[in-house]
């Protein structure tokens, strides 16, 4: 089926990433403890934009591919309770370019989406809020904001 | 003097004589002339020469000293032997020229031959290190030599520096020489690959890396 595609698509683009990618940024498939490869599922890392509050963290980034991607976009999750505007409880971020009937095209890399996912953190979208918490604390208090992201980067510092 | 310069006709005739003592004992010959051994070696062609005129001059100076050491150690013997067998004589002289010259002559080829194999050698070498450093030259477009080369991306923030290493080679190495061409402390540099720190012992095929993999270099906070 379109299985063949999806794993077709996404062997081309870890062999893009690993040949060039971001600094900081980390994407890889899922190694099962079998040691065999899943490639539907990637362990990622987003750093936090230097100059933001957002600098120093390094979150954790799941990228969920479905056996239609690339014609759906796949779904990406933070860990659940992640603080930022766009992002549901779940983890589940909430993107234009994510979502299948807006912004999402077969064509968008990998690579585009870990960068935009990291603009995003920066640059919260108001008009599209997933939680209660970080909307309201964004759009309220942009002291306490801050100070809450700055302490969530602490949460998430470099692995090694 | 005019006499001894008469003698002196008798002395050369005493040269003649000498060999004549080598058909019984060819050890004398190798006496008077130390150095052309029967066995002559490769090196020797030059030596042989040099003794043959040796042998002209000492015999010159033996000229001199004959008239006063005949007696010490030239027995009446010479004399005698000498008109006995002068036609022995020089026919046992050109044999053993002849056998000098063909020793010679010997020694030359082996000594030509030599320089042969010796140049060849050297061709050989030169060609072999001429491929050798060609082949070296190649490597870039080609890993399939015995050593498996890689070539590495190290990617820091501003951009990446590409490092060729042997695919078995320790990346401490590696990490030495980035250090030192960024110009930091190798203490405050973390290496990764896929988000995983490399230690240091570990090589790029141990980490099963492939041509144009990048390790991410992190210059830690310092204090």
């Amino acid at each position: 089926m379109s299985g063949g595609i999806a794993r077709g698509r996404l062997a081309e683009e870890r062999k893009a990433w690993r040949k060039n990618h971001p600094h900081g940024f980390v994407a890889k498939p899922e190694t099962l403890p079998d040691g065999s490869v899943n490639l539907m599922i990637w362990h990622c890392t987003i750093p936090g934009k230097a100059g933001t509050d957002w600098e120093g963290g390094y979150y954790p980034l799941t990228i969920h591919f479905s056996e239609d991607y690339p014609s759906k976009p796949p779904k990406c999750k933070f860990p659940p309770g992640f603080f930022h505007p766009n992002v549901y409880p779940s983890g589940t971020v909430c993107l234009s370019i994510l979502n299948e009937d807006s912004g999402w095209r077969p064509a968008i890399t990998v690579k585009q989406i870990l960068v935009g996912i990291q603009d995003l953190l920066d640059q919260p979208n108001p008009a599209d809020p997933a939680q209660t918490e970080g909307y309201h604390m964004f759009i309220q208090d942009s002291l306490e904001y801050r100070k809450r992201v700055r302490l969530q980067s602490k949460q998430y510092p470099p692995l090694v | 003097m005019d006499e001894s310069g008469e003698e002196l006709e008798p002395l050369f005739d005493y040269r003649r004589v000498q060999p004549f003592n080598t058909p019984f004992n060819l050890v004398c010959l190798d006496d008077d002339t130390p150095d052309s051994s029967p066995v002559i070696s490769k090196k020797r062609k030059m030596i042989v020469s040099a003794v043959e005129k040796k042998q002209d001059k000492k015999e010159a100076v033996q000229i001199i000293d004959c008239e006063e050491k005949e007696e010490d150690w030239l027995p009446p013997s010479p004399k005698i032997s000498a008109h006995t067998s002068n036609l022995g004589e020089d026919s046992t002289i050109k044999e053993i020229r002849l056998k000098k010259k063909e020793l010679a002559s010997f020694a030359q080829s082996a000594k030509d031959e030599l320089r042969d194999v010796e140049e060849s050698v050297k061709r050989d070498l030169s060609a072999s290190l001429h491929s050798l450093q060609d082949s070296v030259a190649e490597l870039p477009s080609k890993s399939s030599t015995e050593r498996a080369k890689i070539v590495i991306s190290i990617q820091d923030k501003d951009g990446a520096k590409q490092f060729r290493v042997y695919a078995d080679d320790k990346f401490e190495r590696l990490f030495k020489l980035y250090a030192d061409k960024v110009k930091l402390e190798l203490q405050s540099l973390v290496f990764c690959f896929d988000g995983d720190k490399i230690y240091p012992n570990a090589t790029p095929s141990s980490l099963g890396m492939e041509d144009d993999d990048i390790i991410e270099v992190h210059v830690k906070p310092s204090g």
